[in-house]
C-alpha cells in the first residue's frame, strides 16, 4: 500500500492503472512540504487507523 | 492524396511481375517524347536474337508492334525497379540486374545490349522523363501498397462524415494543438529519414515504461509536423531522454516547471535548416518547432505522460509544447556543447536538459570579460531561489554581443567557467534560514562556510542568438545529478 | 434517377499510442492482524516524509508489527529492482510514503 497527499489521488489511478497494479492507498491532506515536525506526527496520527485498516481490513 | 484501406494493405511484400532471367529490360511511357523517339531502337533489339521486355507505364498503343511490349499494371514493376526516368534500359543476367542507363544514349544502349550500329537515325544521346512512379500522388498510392505491410500500428479508420483533426482531439493525442494526421502514407515516408528499421525498439518510456519503435516514433513525428529528415534527431533524443539519467520519467512527475530541452550540434544541424540565430529560442522554425514537439507527443502518447494524470507540473511551462534549438556553432568562438561533452568534433548529437522557463539576462554596459561575468553570475545565483545551492543545474545561452566580449578578451569556454564557478562560489551566510526576516534558507549548520550554487559540471554553457542585442538566456533546471536529472549527449545516427 | 449512397472513405490514422492492455494484478489477501507480521516502511525521500515515517512506526511497532525501514535513493526515479526483491524477501506488507 502507499501513502500520499490528496493532490494525488489521480496520479496514483493513472499510474495503478497503467502498471496494472492496484495497491492500497491512503491519502492524506495537502500541503506537506511546509509542515512542521508536529504537524507531520499529528497526520501520521490521523492516518494510523486507515492505514491499518486497509492492511488489515479491521 | 490516395489512401488504402487496411484490407488492401498485405502481410508482405508484393511479387514482382516475371521478367526475363537473361535480357534486355526497357522502361517506357507513351506520354514522353524521347521514349517515342527510341522506338526505331526498341525496333531493332526486337527483332536481334536476345528477349526484349518493353514495360509501358501509360499507354501501350505506340509500342504494340513489338512483340515484348506490356503494361506495368499498377506500376508495380516500375515501383520494384525503382525507376526515376524513362526510358531506362536494364540488362538481366542469371535473374538479377547486372546493368543500366537512363535516357537515351546511342554509346550507353551500344555497351549495354551489344549491338553495333543502333538506330543510326537518332541523335546521339536525348535525356529521358520523369517517371510515372515519381508523380508525388501516384508515389504516396504506391508506397502503402507496396510498403504499408511494413507498418504494426493498429488502423485507426476515421468516418469521412467527422472531421479528422477533430476526432485526434477527441481521441486525446494532442498536446493541444492540431496535429497532422498519421495516415501510412505520411508514416511511411517519414520512416524514409532514417535507416533502422521501424520494428528496431528505441527506448522503454516513461511512465507505463512501453517498448517504443522507430514506426511509434515516426507516427508521433509525422502529427507533431516532422519533416522525414528531422527523425535522426528524434530518435536520438528519444534514447537520451529515456536513460536512467535523464530520468524523463522523474521530470514528468515532478510538481516543478521543466520538460525536455533538445540542443542540436554538429552538421545535421545545419543540413536541416535549423535556427540557431535570431529567435533561436522562440517561433517559427519547423525543425526547431518540431523536433521539440515530436519528442513531447512520444511521451504522451506512447509513454502514457499526461498533464493531470502522472505530469503533476503546478504551472508547467510554454516550453513543454516543445523546446529544441541548435547551437551557432559557425558563430561561436568556443567548442560545442556536444564537443565539450565528449562527442567527436564533426558528429551530430542531441544534448537533453531538463528546462524550466528562459529568463533574460541583460548587460548592455561590460565591456570587459570580468565584468560581465560578474553579470552572469549575480543573474545565475537566483535560480531556483537565491537561497539555494547545488540543488539545480542550469544553462547559460551566450549571445553574439556577449560572446564577443570573452573573445575579444581571449576567454574561451574553459575560462568562462572557471570564472563562474569561482563568482558563484557563495558565502553562506546571507543564505541561511531566518536571515533578514526570510524563513526559507540554509540550515544554520552552514554558517560561515561557502558552498558552490552549482554542482560541478551544473553549469552548461551554450552559444546562440541574433547578432544584434546583449541579451543572454539563463534556462533554469530541476533536482541535479543523480537523484534528479543529468544532461545526456547521445549521437544522431542515420 | 436514384444513387447508391457512397460508400465512406474515411481516413485511415495509425495508432500513436502504445497500444496496450493491461492485465490487473490482484491484491495479496489482507493480514489478520499486524501483531508479529514483517512491515516495510518505504521511504520515498521526498522532504518531509521521514518524520511522517518515524511516527507511524511508532504506532506500528506498538501493534506488535515487526517494522523493517526502507529508502528509495531518490524520489524521482521508480525504486531499483534489487530494493524491491529485497522488501519482497524480508516482509510481508510494504507501506510506501509520502509522495506529495
Amino acid at each position: 500500500m502507499f501513502v500520499a497527499s490528496t493532490e494525488f489521488i489521480d496520479a496514483a489511478a493513472t499510474q495503478a492503472a497503467a502498471l496494472g497494479a492496484d495497491p492500497a492507498r491512503v491519502f492524506i491532506p495537502h500541503p506537506i512540504q511546509d509542515r512542521t515536525d508536529d504537524e507531520m506526527r499529528a497526520l501520521a496520527d490521523a492516518a494510523i487507523d486507515d492505514i491499518v485498516k486497509a492492511l488489515t481490513g479491521s | 492524396m490516395p489512401e488504402v484501406s487496411p484490407a488492401q494493405v498485405g502481410t508482405g511484400p508484393i511479387a514482382a511481375p516475371q521478367m526475363p532471367d537473361d535480357g534486355i529490360v526497357v522502361v517506357v511511357k507513351r506520354d514522353c517524347p524521347t521514349c517515342l523517339l527510341v522506338t526505331p531502337a526498341l525496333e531493332q533489339l526486337a527483332g536481334g536474337t536476345e528477349p526484349l521486355d518493353v514495360v509501358v507505364q501509360d499507354d501501350l498503343e505506340p509500342f504494340t508492334h513489338l512483340a515484348g511490349a506490356r503494361m506495368d499494371t499498377d506500376l508495380d514493376l516500375s515501383w520494384i525497379l525503382d525507376i526515376d526516368t524513362v526510358p531506362t534500359i536494364m540488362r538481366r543476367s542469371g535473374g538479377v540486374e547486372v546493368d543500366r542507363a537512363a535516357g537515351w544514349s546511342r554509346t550507353q544502349w551500344e555497351r549495354l545490349t551489344g549491338t553495333a550500329d543502333l538506330a543510326p537515325g537518332l541523335p546521339e544521346q536525348r535525356p529521358g522523363c520523369g517517371s510515372l512512379t515519381q508523380d508525388p500522388a501516384v508515389r504516396s498510392g504506391l508506397r502503402v501498397r507496396h510498403e504499408g505491410w511494413r507498418l504494426a500500428a493498429r488502423r485507426i479508420q476515421i468516418s469521412a462524415l467527422d472531421d479528422e483533426m477533430e476526432s485526434l482531439f477527441e481521441r486525446g493525442f494532442t498536446d493541444g494543438l492540431p496535429v497532422v494526421p498519421p495516415t501510412p502514407v505520411r508514416v511511411l515516408r517519414m520512416l524514409e529519414g532514417t535507416t533502422r528499421a521501424p520494428a528496431e525498439v528505441v527506448a522503454v518510456v516513461p511512465p507505463d515504461l512501453v517498448e517504443c519503435t522507430v514506426e511509434k516514433v515516426a507516427i508521433n513525428a509525422v502529427m507533431a509536423g516532422c519533416k522525414p529528415e528531422y527523425l535522426p534527431v528524434v530518435l536520438a533524443a528519444l534514447e537520451a531522454a529515456c536513460t536512467d539519467d535523464f530520468n524523463i520519467h522523474g521530470l514528468l512527475a515532478t510538481t516543478w516547471f521543466a520538460g525536455p530541452l533538445i540542443v542540436v550540434n554538429g552538421p545535421i544541424a545545419r543540413a536541416i535548416g535549423m535556427n540557431s540565430g535570431v529567435n533561436a529560442l522562440g517561433q517559427g522554425n519547423r525543425a526547431n518547432a518540431t523536433i521539440g514537439r515530436a519528442l513531447q507527443l512520444v511521451v504522451r502518447n506512447v509513454g502514457g505522460g499526461r498533464p493531470g494524470g502522472v505530469d503533476r507540473a503546478t504551472l508547467g511551462n510554454p516550453g513543454k509544447y516543445t523546446f529544441c534549438f541548435a547551437e551557432d556553432e559557425v558563430g561561436s568562438p568556443w567548442t560545442s556543447l556536444a564537443t565539450e561533452r565528449g562527442m567527436a568534433e564533426g558528429a551530430s548529437a542531441v544534448t537533453l536538459f531538463a528546462a524550466e522557463g528562459v529568463r533574460g539576462m541583460a548587460d548592455q554596459t561590460s565591456r570587459t570579460p570580468e565584468s560581465l561575468a560578474r553579470s552572469f553570475a549575480a543573474c545565475l545565483a537566483s535560480v531556483t531561489h537565491p537561497r539555494t545551492v547545488i540543488a539545480f543545474d542550469a544553462m547559460l545561452v551566450v549571445c553574439p554581443e556577449h560572446g564577443r566580449v570573452f573573445a575579444e578578451a581571449g576567454w574561451d569556454k574553459a575560462r568562462l567557467h572557471a570564472e563562474l564557478a569561482e563568482l558563484l562560489l557563495l558565502d553562506t551566510d546571507p543564505l541561511l534560514a531566518g536571515v533578514g526576516g526570510l524563513d526559507m534558507g540554509l540550515d544554520p549548520k552552514w554558517a560561515g562556510h561557502k558552498l558552490p550554487k552549482f554542482r560541478d559540471g551544473g553549469l552548461l554553457i551554450t552559444y546562440a542568438g541574433g547578432k544584434a542585442g546583449m541579451f543572454s538566456a539563463i534556462i533554469g533546471s530541476w533536482a541535479s545529478g543523480p537523484i534528479g536529472s543529468q544532461p545526456v549527449t547521445v549521437e544522431v545516427r542515420s | 434517377m436514384s444513387q447508391a449512397p457512397m460508400p465512406d472513405a474515411g481516413l485511415t490514422v495509425l495508432d500513436p499510442t502504445g497500444e496496450r492492455s493491461v492485465a490487473m494484478r490482484e491484491r495479496l489477501p489482507r493480514l489478520d492482524t499486524l501483531s508479529g507480521r514483517r512491515v516495510a516502511l518505504l521511504d520515498i525521500t521526498k522532504a518531509r516524509g521521514d518524520v511522517f515515517l518515524d511516527q507511524l512506526e511508532q504506532h506500528l511497532v506498538r501493534r506488535g508489527a515487526l517494522v523493517t525501514r526502507y529508502a528509495k535513493p531518490t524520489f524521482t526515479k521508480p525504486a531499483p529492482v534489487d530494493l524491491r526483491q529485497e522488501i519482497a524477501m524480508q516482509c510481508e506488507v510494504v507501506i510506501e510514503a509520502l509522495a506529495d
